[in-house]
C-alpha cells in the first residue's frame, strides 16, 4: 500500500470536512473535481493548496498550477514526490 | 392609503424547543434549555456538497428557508430577505484565530463564510434563485427592518417573499457577555425563524402581518406602543395577547405595569425570551410563537410583539388571524 | 420614477473630501500603497485613508476612544454629505449605512490581547456589531427616523441607496443619508489573501494579466430627497437615481458565473427600471476588481446587454482600492461627479484587454464628452449583483 496516497486521502477528508466519506470511498485515479468523483470546487482547490503547505512543506503560488496536480490522489501525489524530489 | 395586506403563507423555526415542522408547538413549551438544539436531519435538505462546510446558523438557515418553500410549495420566492444581529459568528471566530495564530497560507473557507450574507447567499444557491437578496444587520431590530423591506416588495408589486432571521451562539459570547456586564436573564442561545409573505392568501393560512416598525433610540416606548396602536386604529385592551421581550436589566415589573394598566390580564402577556432564550434576532421566534397560537385558536384576533430585548431599540410588530 | 440626489460626501484613499477626490481622479494620481496606517507590518498595497484614527478623530472633533474606524470614515463622510441642512421635525429624516466589517478593526485589537492572555479589553467589542457602526454615526448626527444597516459584502453601499430610494418613493421616508463604510482590517486583508486574488502589485482592472486585488478603505454618502423635503430645504438637485436592482447570481459562494448571469440582470433590470435605453448610458463605472473572475464575468455581462456598442467604462478601483461595502457609495459619488463635471475617469494600469472578450476601458482622462447617464456596478460574495443608474434629468 501507498502511504502517501492514503495519508493524502485521510487528509483531504479532515481538510475539506467530508463528513460521510471514508478513505476506502476514494480510489487513487477517481477524479476528484468531476461530478462521478469527489465533486470538489474552487474553494477545495484553496484548501487543498493549504493542505499541500500544512502536511508536505509545499508551496503553491499559482493556483492554476494546483488545477493539474489536484485531478485525482495519483497525480497529488505524483507531484508531491516531484517538488520534494 | 388603503393598506395592504401581508399573509403569513409559511412559518418555519429551529430553536432550542421543538419547534421545526410542529404545528401547535406554542401548545407545550416549557421554559428553554440550552446548549441543544433541536435540529431535524438537514441532509433532507441541504446538498452534501454544502453542508459539509456551513456552521450551526447556516444550516438552521438554509432548512428553515427550504421548509417555508416545502409548505407554499412555491419554486421561487421572488425575493430573499434576512436579518441577523451578529452574523456568521463562528467562522468570524475561527477566521479570525487563525489569521492572528497561523503562519504561511491561511484556509480561506471560514473568511468566505464569514460575512453576513452568507446565510442569504447560499439560500439562494440552494434554491437557483435570482431575485433580490438582502441582508439586514441592525441588532436587535435586524429582523423588523427585513421585515420592512419585505412589506416593501409586496407594496412594490411583488408576490412571494421569503424573509427570516437567525443568530447563532459561540462559546466566548457568554464570556464577553459577562465580563461587559451584560445579564439577559435568560439563557444565550441560537436560532432562526424564517417565513413565506404573500400578498394572497394560500390553503391553511392563517394569520397575517398588520404593520411592523422599528424604532432607533426610543426614548419612550409606552409612547411609541400607543402611536403604533392608533395607526392600526387599536387600543392597547384590543390586544389578544402581548408577546414581548425586554432588556435583562431592567425592571420587568417596569413593562408589566404598562400592560396592567392598560388593562390587560398578565396571562395574556408572555415573555418570549423564556421560550428561545436570548439572541439579537429572537423577535422572529417570537413571530412564529404568535402564528403558531393562532393556528391553535383563532380568537386570537390581534397579537403584538413587543421587542425592547435592548433599551434603545423597540420593534413592534402587529399580528393578526385571518378569518378562515 | 427617479430620486433627487442633493448631496454628496466622500473619503478615500484618494481625498478627504469630494473635491480632493475628484482632483485626484482628474490627476489620475492613485491612493495605493504599502500599509501605513494599519497595525500590520507586512509590505501589502493598500489604498488607506491618509490619516490615522486620532487625525481623524481630531478632524471630527471626537474625544471618545470607543469608536472603530468604520464609524470615523462614515462620519467624516456623513458630516459632508449633510452639510448645513437642519434637522425638522416635520421631515423624516433616515440613516442607511453598509458595511462589511463593522468595527473589527477594534475586534481584532481585543482578539490579540485575548488569544495571549494578556488582559484583554472586553469594551473593544462594544463597536464590532456592524448595526453599532451606523448607529454611533447616527447618533451624532441626531438622526434617529430610521436606521438601519446592510450587509452583503461588496455590494453592500450601493444596495443601501437603492433601498433609500424605495423608502422614499413609498413615502416612508421625507429624506435619507445612503452610503457605506468599511475601514481597512487584517481580517479581510488575510482573508482576500486566503482566497489568493490579492495583488501585490498595482491592482489591474480588466487587463489580461490581472492577478488579484488591493483592499481599500473609505466612505460616502449621498443625500436622497423627496419633495416634501425639497419644499423645506430648497436644495438644488445635483444628480437623478434612475435606476436600480439587485440579482442573485446563484452560481458559487465566492466566484461569479461565466455566463454573468447575476451581473446581467442586475444591469438589465436596472435599465429597465430607468427607462433609459442602452445606448444613452454615457459610462460605466465597472465594479472591476482587478480578479480574474470578477472583470471577465462583468465583461461577459456588459457584451450581454450592450452588444457591440460598449459605453466608456472604466474602473476607479487602482485609485481607491477595493473598498468592500463602502465601494458602492464611492463609486455613487465618482457617477454623480462624471455627470456634474462631464469627466470620464482613467482605467489606471491597463495594457491589453482580457484575450476572451477583447474590451478595452478608457485610460486616459476624458474632459469633453456631455455625460448624461452613467452606470455603476457593484457584485460581491455569494453572487450579489446590484447596478445603479444616474442620470441628469428625472
Amino acid at each position: 500500500m501507498d502511504t502517501l496516497k492514503e495519508d493524502l486521502k485521510k487528509q483531504i477528508i479532515e481538510q475539506l470536512n467530508l463528513e460521510d466519506i471514508t478513505p476506502a470511498d476514494i480510489s487513487d485515479d477517481n477524479l476528484l473535481f468531476n461530478e462521478e468523483g469527489l465533486n470538489l470546487d474552487s474553494i477545495d482547490a484553496l484548501e487543498l493548496i493549504v493542505l499541500l503547505e500544512k502536511y508536505h512543506g509545499i508551496q503553491v503560488t499559482n493556483p492554476d498550477e494546483g488545477k493539474v496536480a489536484f485531478r485525482s490522489i495519483n497525480s497529488m501525489a505524483e507531484y508531491i514526490r516531484k517538488r520534494k524530489s | 392609503m388603503e393598506k395592504n395586506t401581508y399573509y403569513i403563507t409559511a412559518a418555519s423555526t429551529i430553536s432550542h424547543q421543538d419547534t421545526f415542522g410542529k404545528t401547535g408547538f406554542s401548545d407545550s413549551m416549557s421554559p428553554v434549555v440550552p446548549p441543544a438544539l433541536i435540529t431535524p436531519d438537514y441532509k433532507a435538505f441541504i446538498d452534501a456538497g454544502l453542508l459539509r462546510r456551513m456552521s450551526k446558523i447556516l444550516r438552521m438557515a438554509v432548512a428553515c428557508a427550504k421548509d417555508c418553500l416545502a409548505q407554499t410549495g412555491l419554486d421561487q420566492p421572488d425575493a430573499i430577505i434576512t436579518g441577523t444581529g451578529l452574523g456568521c459568528l463562528q467562522d468570524t471566530d475561527k477566521f479570525l484565530n487563525t489569521s492572528l495564530t497561523v503562519e504561511g497560507l491561511l484556509p480561506p473557507t471560514a473568511f468566505i463564510q464569514s460575512t453576513h450574507n452568507t446565510m442569504a447567499g447560499q439560500i439562494s444557491l440552494s434554491l437557483g434563485n435570482h431575485g433580490y437578496n438582502m441582508t439586514h444587520t441592525q441588532n436587535t431590530l435586524s429582523f423588523e427592518h427585513a421585515m420592512v423591506d419585505a412589506l416593501l416588495l409586496l407594496d412594490e408589486g411583488e408576490e412571494h417573499i421569503l424573509v427570516g432571521a437567525a443568530d447563532e451562539h459561540i462559546e466566548i459570547l457568554s464570556e464577553i457577555t459577562s465580563h461587559l456586564g451584560y445579564a439577559p436573564g435568560f439563557p444565550l442561545t441560537s436560532g432562526a425563524s424564517f417565513f413565506t409573505i404573500s400578498k394572497e392568501k394560500g390553503e391553511g393560512t392563517v394569520a397575517r402581518i398588520a404593520d411592523c416598525e422599528p424604532v432607533a433610540f426610543a426614548k419612550d416606548p409606552v409612547k411609541k406602543l400607543t402611536r403604533f396602536l392608533n395607526n392600526n386604529s387599536l387600543e392597547i385592551n384590543d390586544l389578544s395577547k402581548i408577546i414581548y421581550a425586554v432588556p435583562g436589566n431592567a425592571n420587568e415589573g417596569e413593562y408589566e405595569s404598562i400592560w396592567r394598566k392598560a388593562g390587560l390580564d398578565p396571562e395574556k402577556c408572555i415573555n418570549y425570551l423564556s421560550l428561545c432564550g436570548v439572541y439579537p434576532t429572537a423577535s422572529a421566534f417570537a413571530l412564529n410563537y404568535a402564528v403558531d397560537l393562532i393556528s391553535q385558536d383563532r380568537s386570537l384576533k390581534n397579537i403584538l410583539i413587543f421587542n425592547a430585548l435592548r433599551k434603545e431599540n423597540l420593534g413592534l410588530t402587529l399580528v393578526q388571524s385571518v378569518e378562515a | 420614477m427617479s430620486v433627487r440626489i442633493t448631496s454628496i460626501g466622500v473619503v478615500s484613499a484618494i481625498g478627504f473630501s469630494v473635491a480632493e477626490n475628484l482632483q485626484s481622479l482628474r490627476e489620475g494620481k492613485s491612493g495605493i500603497g504599502e500599509i501605513t496606517y494599519l497595525e500590520d507590518s507586512r509590505p501589502f498595497l493598500v489604498g488607506e485613508v491618509k490619516a490615522s484614527n486620532a487625525d481623524l478623530k481630531g478632524k471630527l472633533g471626537l474625544d471618545s476612544s470607543h469608536i472603530s474606524r468604520t464609524s470615523l470614515l462614515g462620519l467624516h463622510a456623513a458630516r459632508e454629505a449633510w452639510g448645513e441642512n437642519k434637522l425638522n421635525s416635520e421631515l423624516r429624516t433616515g440613516i442607511i449605512s453598509a458595511t462589511s466589517v463593522g468595527g473589527m478593526d477594534r475586534s481584532e485589537v481585543f482578539y490579540k490581547d485575548y488569544l495571549t492572555q494578556n488582559n484583554p479589553d472586553y469594551t473593544l467589542l462594544k463597536t464590532h456589531d456592524s448595526g453599532s457602526t451606523t448607529e454611533r454615526i447616527a447618533v451624532e448626527m441626531g438622526i434617529s427616523d430610521y436606521v438601519n444597516t446592510l450587509s452583503t459584502a461588496c455590494s453592500s453601499g450601493a444596495n443601501a441607496i437603492m433601498l433609500g430610494a424605495r423608502l422614499i418613493l413609498q413615502n416612508k421616508l421625507d429624506r435619507v443619508l445612503v452610503g457605506g463604510s468599511d475601514a481597512l482590517a487584517r481580517f479581510t486583508i488575510d482573508g482576500f489573501r486566503s482566497l489568493m486574488i490579492y495583488d501585490d502589485q498595482w491592482c489591474r482592472p480588466f487587463d489580461e494579466t490581472r492577478s488579484g486585488l488591493n483592499l481599500g478603505e473609505g466612505a460616502a454618502f449621498l443625500l436622497l430627497e423627496g419633495e416634501k423635503s425639497i419644499a423645506f430645504s430648497g436644495n438644488k438637485t445635483i444628480c437623478y437615481l434612475s435606476g436600480w436592482a439587485n440579482a442573485a447570481d446563484a452560481y458559487h459562494q465566492t466566484a461569479s458565473s461565466p455566463e454573468g448571469v447575476g451581473a446581467t440582470l442586475a444591469i438589465g433590470n436596472a435599465l429597465k427600471k430607468s427607462g433609459i435605453e442602452p445606448e444613452a448610458i454615457s459610462y460605466v463605472n465597472a465594479h472591476g476588481t482587478g480578479t480574474k473572475n470578477n472583470d471577465l464575468s462583468e465583461s461577459v455581462a456588459l457584451k450581454n446587454v450592450f452588444g457591440e456598442n460598449i459605453p466608456l467604462f472604466s474602473s476607479t478601483k487602482a485609485f481607491t482600492g477595493h473598498t468592500l461595502a463602502a465601494a458602492g457609495a464611492i463609486e455613487a459619488v465618482f457617477s454623480v461627479l462624471a455627470i456634474q463635471n462631464g469627466l470620464v475617469y482613467p482605467n489606471l494600469n491597463f495594457k491589453n484587454p482580457i484575450e476572451e472578450t477583447c474590451l478595452t476601458p478608457v485610460t486616459s482622462l476624458q474632459t469633453d464628452i456631455p455625460i448624461h447617464a452613467v452606470l455603476s456596478n457593484s457584485f460581491g460574495f455569494g453572487g450579489n449583483n446590484s447596478s445603479l443608474v444616474f442620470a441628469d434629468h428625472a
